[in-house]
């Protein structure tokens, strides 16, 4: 993010954009909207002045202000100093200062750091509406199961260099990690004990039971097979939830393999 | 200047107005030029005489203490708020960035440097008052010289606790130990050490070069032949070369540095 901004010179490479070398240059910048990683603003500027000024800096009419200020939702604390806001105000109004411009390529760097429930709702409703217009976002996150199902394609990174890549699902499916079952069962039924020792002989199963709960867990690709079962103990199990290992494990288990 | 560089400078003026540094320094220094036009309109038969070598030494002292300790955060004060990137991430290159926040500042400076001068022309003698205005454009001029420097050293220091401390030790250096550390030249030489090298010395020290130009103003040639110190006055194409050296030069020297870094977040 740093060598597309400018911020860092690069060691070697270069940057490609569309199939198309770029440098750095205003120009390229003129199509960039960015939100550094704990934003920060002047404190004793009004978020109205700080908004105001680089929408002149971008060439913005003033109207746009107001506009983003409502889509961040931030019109009410617009006239008070920066020095008042909280964390979540601030990262808003560093989202704001990002889409100004309505920007071809959005780089947000920790999107949600600092963020509360009602930030998250903006940062997600810009993140629909950037993808629905086909328009690109470069995003940095650590927050990889918020992250998740908001993306289209995951770089994972580790001491800099590239260590997967791919839509979230593809990453899913190639780090194989085992998936969670829950099963509701009714203790009063006989054929629960049974039940156990069936999920038992599907090997590499270990079923734990408690009174009205059994948990196992299982390879994806044997999941049908442990499914399977329920319509034999129909009665016994009356309910069934299955869990997928979130995406940081994912990313951990991905890292394993791809050292 | 182009369109980020014209909201910047805006803005940077806008920002220092807001946090009421104008207004301080403005009051301290219409007080301290107010006293020096007071005291020296009674003591002298020709005011001009006193008043204005008086201001002379006041400004030459003040103006840039404050004018490093306005510029000794341009760019180290960004970068410690985690604004440097943000900001750098705009349509302009490094050169217009610096470039905008110092004439930003200077314009803040210079409506300080206005208000402080101007309580002293009001009170001053009437007809004086012409003579002290023309002390308004030299002093900005200080200013801007040793706002540029802070500027400076705002962009080779990553803290601005350490660049605020380069800054004091500058001031130090260059307004107080300066003319004397030649003077120790020339009594450690015996006299030996060339006249048109201590000349050259003195002038290359904007606040050397604003006392010699503006006490040449005051005291005219003959004042300087009493004080032997004709030598010191460079020839006008020199001397606005030496201004341009400290103001525009020493800011595009600052874009460079700053562009030469590997990383400027």
């Amino acid at each position: 993010m740093g060598v597309l901004l400018g911020l860092v010179r690069p060691d070697a490479g270069k940057i490609l954009v569309d199939g198309n070398t770029i440098r750095p240059g205003k120009q390229f910048k003129e199509r960039l909207g960015y939100l550094p990683e704990a934003a920060a603003f002047a404190p004793n500027l009004t978020g109205k002045q700080v908004l105001r000024f680089f929408a002149r800096a971008r060439g913005v009419d003033s109207s746009r202000v107001v506009e983003v200020l409502n889509i961040v939702q931030l019109t009410d604390g617009s006239s008070r100093s920066v020095r008042g806001y909280s964390r979540g105000m601030i990262q808003r109004l560093g989202i704001a200062v990002a889409i100004l411009t309505e920007p071809e390529l959005l780089i947000l760097d920790e999107p949600t750091g600092g963020l509360d429930q009602e930030g998250l709702s903006v940062i997600w409703a810009i993140i629909r509406e950037w993808q629905e217009r086909g328009r690109f976002i470069l995003l940095a996150s650590h927050d990889l199961v918020l992250m998740e199902k908001r993306v289209q394609q995951v770089v994972m990174l580790a001491d800099g260099k590239i260590r997967a890549k791919g839509s979230p699902e593809e990453l899913r499916s190639r780090a194989m990690l085992p998936i969670r079952v829950h099963f509701t069962l009714d203790p009063a039924d006989p054929k629960a004990d049974s039940l156990v020792k069936a999920v038992e002989g599907l090997g590499d199963c270990v079923p734990r039971r408690t009174d009205s709960r059994m948990v196992t867990e299982i390879a994806p690709d044997r999941l049908l097979s442990l499914l399977a079962l329920q319509p034999m103990f129909n009665g016994t199990v009356t309910g069934v939830r299955i869990e997928e290992p979130g995406f940081d494990a994912v990313y951990e288990s991905v890292l394993e393999v791809s050292p | 200047m182009m369109r980020v560089g014209r909201a910047l400078v805006r803005h940077e003026f806008q920002e220092r107005i807001r946090d009421r540094w104008v207004a301080v320094v403005s009051i301290v220094f219409m007080l301290m030029a107010s006293g020096v036009t007071l005291y020296s309109r009674n003591a002298a038969e020709s005011a001009i005489t006193l008043t204005g070598p008086s201001l002379v030494t006041l400004a030459s002292m003040l103006v840039p203490l404050v004018a490093l300790i306005l510029g000794h955060d341009v760019i180290c004060g960004e970068r410690d708020r985690h604004t440097l990137g943000l900001l750098l991430s705009l349509p302009a290159s490094a050169g217009e960035i610096v470039f905008a926040k110092v004439i930003g500042r200077v314009l803040a400076l210079s409506i300080s440097v206005s208000l402080g001068l101007g309580a002293a022309i009001i009170l001053a003698e009437e007809g004086t008052r012409g003579a002290l205005v023309s002390l308004v454009w030299p002093t900005v001029l200080l200013g801007a010289a040793f706002l540029t420097l802070g500027t400076f050293l705002s962009a080779v220091v990553k803290r601005p606790g350490t660049a605020a401390s380069l800054a004091v030790v500058v001031w130090f250096l260059l307004v107080f130990f300066y003319d004397l550390g030649l003077l120790g030249l020339l009594v450690l030489t015996d006299g030996a050490f060339p006249s048109e090298a201590i000349s050259g010395l003195v002038a290359a020290n904007p606040a050397g070069l604003y006392r010699v130009e503006m006490m040449a103003q005051y005291a005219g040639p003959t004042g300087f032949e009493d004080l032997s110190i004709a030598s010191f006055l460079p020839a006008r194409g020199v001397s606005v070369a030496i201004w341009v050296a400290w103001t525009f030069g020493l800011t595009a020297v600052t874009a460079l540095t700053l562009t030469r870094q590997r990383s400027l977040r």
